[in-house]
């Protein structure tokens, strides 16, 4: 994987370039971008027959290895990976630990491996089988087995033992990556952890940056799930500050969490440049409280063909699938092209104005109730 | 006034079978032409189990089915009249089709109580008392503005006998009339009778033959899918087409398994309807030639076979079935996917019979049915006499 940064914005906001990407090596990505959102491998209530019908959406599956770890036997003896496997098979394939939009557990990982949590419970992966796992799913990009079980309240000396871990199967993941004929197109990011610590960051930071991964995860800072949406990047940006400042320039970062329109801004403005997009399925309902509601003006699927508030509201009130179907697309559609307004604005230098378009939406935004009456 | 009537359906027959009473036609409707024999999803909701309207057009579906209880109750005649009705506030163009409401509101409420004027029932949300009357029944069709309605019908369940079924049969005729009378749109939505009568030879009869003296479009036959013995739901179908015009559609009310399917397009009927392929998806069960398999089953884990392979559906295009066993009932979208591809069988099967039956090889058709369904040649007894009546004799 190549990353080139091609201009710095402000501080430190990066538009930048992915190629040489895994098993699609033709494939040029535009940074900062968000990762398709996948549970179990599709896009939440999105088959590919409904998802061909959404315009821009991202190259790269977000898969994650709690809805997969029961099931990586099956993808084993299928050979061709977990991007055709779940009918992805023009996506490149990213394969993280947890589901951002669920929560993780507190008090599971120990030095031997860590918890994933699927729909069977608990597995514990150790560095063993996270490779024997990578190699059936055969990612375009993954993160390495890491120990982000930090957050606020977590004492020193667990962030400290989460950097250690974390760096220690960094290093056994790197030798078998290496020796791996599998693996040798799919690139490894290193974990950035250390809690809420700059000492324990910027140790991790510096460790990991002198080893050879492509990229950099920077993680620790919540449990995910729905909770990580009410987490403030203002209130670590000094420590995220800290950890960047010793990961290289050309190099991409990613973070993952429940990311709203205004949080993301403010860490492309810290130089993260990779997402998540959990963000629009977090609550269906809820989103139109920030963002814009089905309108029409809107040229998403679900607009376009003129489905109206109040047809989706019966299928909210009757529980009917297709409102997930409906609501996805064009929750989806404004997150994407959100992301695209962030690249142009980047490009204009004009990233303070979409900043206070969005921070007017957020006050804007009409309420739930509002929406459904 | 007969004579001048606007019909908002016209029926024509394409082909028959020269063997069995089965043959092929096409309704014309005021939104889509329906090609028979037909069998017609049920979107109780206003929706089909997670599929884009344009999904069932793309699977070729030209007639879906709504309920009129469940779309009377939410989103109500009110909001359905100012959107249009149902075609426009759920955004699909081709056919619809409404049940009368009765049905649901006998199965569903205990409390409901059948009288002259109506079906007295009480209200699931503030518990006051309520009549569905046969004159409510076509106001609440009208607004959803079906291409085809139902009339209400006094309906007893199938194992009931004496005095309450032929008080029923009775009571069924009397409302036609006062459904007929309440239809405000005869010209853009028809109305069909439904003859009742239980399992009782003679009741059936002397409905169906009083029934065929009212002026309309078509007929459905009902109170038959509701766990009789096979051996008499039959003989009830084959004597009701035996009676009903045969310039006209006959509608077998709630029945679409794929064996009963072609033992009754056999018998003479053209429409069906059946909410178990689109309801059954939710858990996993997929229909195949041959029957259904669960896909939740780890025989699937590693089958990296479409769930058929001779379906040129969306579903069996692009998965497999050992992806779908890893989401089914965990996973909304996997609800979805096999609604997609049992939709798409229900209306392969009914396209290769009628193909069969313009080619005069339905018979054929109906005996390599019966092999592949049945393999070790173990047919059940009231399909093979079902169609030794129409001249079909099955080898085992
Ligand atoms: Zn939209
Ligand atoms: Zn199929």
């Amino acid at each position: 994987m190549k990353f080139s940064v091609l201009c710095v914005r402000g501080h430190g906001a990066r538009l930048g370039q992915l190629s040489s990407i895994g098993h699609q090596g033709c494939k040029i990505l535009d940074t900062p971008m968000c990762m398709l959102y996948t549970r179990g491998g599709s896009a939440p209530y999105l088959g590919l027959d409904m998802l061909q019908r959404m315009e821009n959406i991202p190259p790269v599956a977000h898969i994650t290895l709690s809805h997969l770890s029961d099931h990586y036997e099956a993808v084993q003896a299928f050979k061709e990976g977990v991007a055709k496997f779940t009918a992805l098979k023009d996506h490149l394939v990213f394969i993280s630990l947890h589901d951002p939009a669920v929560e993780v557990y507190s008090g599971f990982n120990e030095k031997s491996g860590i918890a994933i949590w699927g729909k069977g419970g608990k597995t514990k992966i150790d560095v063993d089988l996270f490779m024997k796992i990578q190699e059936a799913l055969l990612p375009d990009w993954y993160q390495a087995l890491s120990d982000g079980d930090t957050s606020k309240d977590t004492s020193k000396k667990r962030a400290g033992k989460s950097v250690q871990r974390t760096l220690t199967f960094l290093d056994q993941i790197i030798e078998r990556h290496s020796q791996s004929e599998r693996l040798k197109n799919s690139a490894l990011f290193g974990v950035i952890e250390g809690g809420y610590s700059e000492k324990d960051r910027e140790h991790s930071a510096k460790e990991t940056s002198a080893r050879p991964v492509s990229g950099f995860i920077i993680e620790g800072f919540h449990n995910m799930g729905p909770k990580s949406e009410q987490f403030c990047i203002s209130d670590v940006s000094g420590v995220i500050q800290k950890t960047l400042d010793y990961l290289p320039e050309d190099k991409p970062r990613l973070m993952h969490g429940v990311w709203p329109p205004d949080q993301v801004l403010e860490a492309v403005e810290l130089g993260i440049d990779i997402f998540d997009s959990s963000y629009p399925c977090s609550d269906l309902c809820m989103y139109f409280d920030d963002l814009a509601p089905i309108s029409p003006h809107c040229t998403c699927y679900t607009c376009h063909k003129k489905f109206t508030r109040a047809y989706i509201n019966h299928l909210l009130n009757t529980s009917e699938i297709l409102a997930g179907v409906l609501l996805m697309i064009h929750n989806f559609h404004h997150y994407f092209q959100f992301f695209r307004s962030i690249h142009s604005a980047l490009e204009e230098n004009k990233l303070e104005e979409l900043k206070r378009v969005i921070q007017q939406q957020k006050s804007s935004a009409i309420s739930k109730d509002a929406l459904l009456s | 006034m007969a004579a001048s009537r606007a019909h908002a359906l016209t029926f024509k027959i394409i082909a028959e079978c020269k063997t069995t009473k089965a043959r092929v036609g096409k309704i014309n409707l005021p939104h889509y032409h329906v090609d028979t024999p037909v069998f017609m999803p049920v979107g109780t909701q206003g929706t089909l189990k997670g599929l884009a309207p344009e999904q069932l057009v793309e699977l070729d579906c030209k007639i879906m089915l709504g309920n009129t209880y469940h779309l009377g109750h939410r989103p109500g005649p009110e909001l359905l009249e100012k959107a249009g009705g149902l075609h426009k506030f759920m955004n699909w163009d081709r056919c619809l089709l409404t049940d009368s409401g009765g049905f649901q509101m006998v199965s569903l409420l205990k409390l409901a109580e059948i009288k002259e004027e109506g079906v007295k029932f009480q209200s699931p949300h503030d518990g006051s008392e309520m009549m569905l009357t046969p004159e409510k029944s076509i106001e609440i069709q009208n607004s959803i503005g079906a291409d085809i309605m139902m009339q209400l019908d006094d309906v007893v369940h199938s194992s009931t006998t004496g005095t309450r079924v032929e008080e029923a049969m009775h009571r069924t005729i009397r409302w036609i009339d006062r459904c007929l009378a309440a239809n405000k749109h005869p010209e853009k939505q028809c109305l069909f009778p439904i003859v009742q009568g239980g399992l009782d030879p003679d009741l059936r009869k002397r409905c169906a033959e009083e029934l065929i003296k009212r002026d309309v479009d078509g007929y459905a036959i009902g109170g038959l899918s509701g766990g009789e013995e096979k051996s008499h739901f039959w003989r009830m179908v084959t004597l009701s087409t035996d009676i009903l015009p045969k310039d006209k559609p006959r509608y077998l009310m709630g029945v679409g398994f794929a064996l009963d399917l072609v033992v009754c397009v056999a018998l003479g009927c053209d429409m069906f309807d059946c909410v178990f392929p689109t309801r059954t998806a939710r858990f996993g069960t997929a229909l195949i030639p041959g029957g259904q398999i669960n896909l939740k089953n780890k025989m699937f884990a590693q089958d990296f076979r479409p769930i058929d392979e001779n379906c040129n559906c969306s579903t069996c295009k692009d998965y497999t079935r050992a992806y779908l066993h890893t989401i089914v009932t965990i996973e909304p979208v996997a609800s979805s996917l096999v609604t997609v591809h049992n939709v798409a069988y229900q209306l392969n099967l009914m396209t290769s019979i009628q193909k069969s039956i313009v080619d005069n090889r339905f018979p054929e058709f109906i005996q390599n049915f019966f092999e592949e369904m049945y393999p070790d040649g173990d047919f059940p007894q009231w399909a093979v006499e079902a169609l030794k009546s129409v001249n079909v004799r099955l080898s085992e």
